[in-house]
């Protein structure tokens, strides 16, 4: 077995589905897990216009009701992120992924402003895209190989067609598309800023993550 | 000069989707270029179409209560895995007594079959997959009831 990202450290079975812990995705797993703390304890950015030529400001308020949406998706999306992080099977994997994308359109779709709308309208479209090659992906292993299973999969007497790894990344950049569209809207100085970063992160997680899943099968 | 123009282009959030369509029509061609891969005789969960069966296509053999075979992966993580793949509640069991066209029905309503695969040993996917639908689901309720600003 080709360990990419360090020993197993020790295992998690959930039936055939083995979670496991390296060194290298007990690190994600923490990462995401504090982000995730950060974000159910910090409040929300006001955002402040100055009026121009006087003392007068403007503070933005954000409602009840949106913070508290916010608030939900970023946690839900630091769930999927810490389960897509340390679950060893493929298509666990792409399943955690889909849901790191859905909660990450969540996130930005929340915001009360047209252009935000829309970014968040052409987002969902690429993560609606996305869910086809992942899905293939997970498809085209479970055909070739026999097995989902990561750890199966890292013995070298495996191999997987170069088709069924280009098909994941592209999967996992489709979901991960959220930066983009979330630097572009301005999201990050819109009111209730700290939800957002939770995109960016979750994005760059699962980036991290697949780099070790495409050199482990 | 190149990078000034893709960068140009990325800016643009309007033009991710399209960039992204053509990547995965390009993808797809390389795909099919790369036909025919290797099907893997060795397949986990097997299951064979049984004629005359009620359950079909949906039946995974043995009798409730004693234990079916299910090539799984790890066997040793799910050892109750087959003893209610065949159990029926007495209206489905009545359905597939009387008709041999209603597997779909039986295996779709409560009471039907379970099948073991989804509850057992891929316990967590099928926990995942019904928390995708819950997220877009609330999500979908969020916009509809959001006031216009």
């Amino acid at each position: 077995m080709n360990e990419i990202g360090g020993a197993p450290l020790f295992f998690l079975e959930f039936g055939d589905i083995v979670i496991y812990f390296t060194p290298f995705t007990i690190t994600l797993f923490l990462l995401a897990l504090v982000f995730t703390v950060f974000v159910l304890v910090s409040r929300p950015e006001r955002q402040i216009d100055i009026a121009f030529g006087g003392d007068a400001y403007y503070a933005k308020e954000i409602s009840l009701s949106e913070l508290r949406f916010r608030r939900f998706m970023s946690i839900a999306c630091g769930l999927a992120c810490m389960g897509a992080m340390v679950t060893g099977d493929v298509f666990d994997f792409t399943l955690f992924v889909s849901l790191v994308g859905i909660c990450n359109v969540g996130i930005v779709a929340a915001v009360k402003s047209r252009h935000v709308q829309n970014a968040a309208y052409q987002y969902g479209l690429v993560a609606l895209a996305g869910t086809v090659p992942l899905f293939a992906a997970a498809a085209m292993v479970a055909a070739t190989t026999g097995t989902l299973s990561m750890l199966e999969l890292a013995k070298d007497t495996i191999q997987v067609p170069l088709a069924a790894r280009a098909l994941l990344v592209l999967g996992v950049m489709g979901e991960g598309m959220a930066p983009f569209y979330a630097a572009k809207a301005e999201m990050f100085r819109a009111p209730g800023a700290p939800y957002v970063i939770m995109c960016s992160l979750s994005s760059l997680l699962i980036f991290l993550r697949v780099a070790e899943v495409i050199l482990l099968l | 000069m190149i990078i000034q123009k893709i960068s140009r282009a990325l800016s643009n959030f309007d033009n991710i989707l399209p960039i992204f369509a053509a990547a995965c029509a390009v993808m797809s061609i390389i795909t099919l270029l790369s036909l025919p891969l290797a099907y893997h005789e060795d397949q986990l969960y097997p299951k064979q179409i049984v004629p005359g069966s009620p359950l079909n296509p949906y039946d995974r053999g043995g009798p409730p209560f004693t234990q079916a075979v299910i090539h799984s992966q790890y066997p040793a993580n799910s050892p109750t895995a087959g003893y209610v793949t065949s159990y029926l509640t007495p209206l489905s069991l009545f359905i597939s007594q009387h008709t041999s066209y209603m597997g779909t029905t039986i295996v779709a309503h409560p009471g039907g079959i379970l099948d073991e695969i989804l509850y057992n040993t891929r316990g967590l996917d099928t926990v995942v997959e019904p928390t995708i639908l819950f997220i877009a689901f609330a999500i979908a309720a969020y916009i509809f009831r959001k006031r216009e600003a």
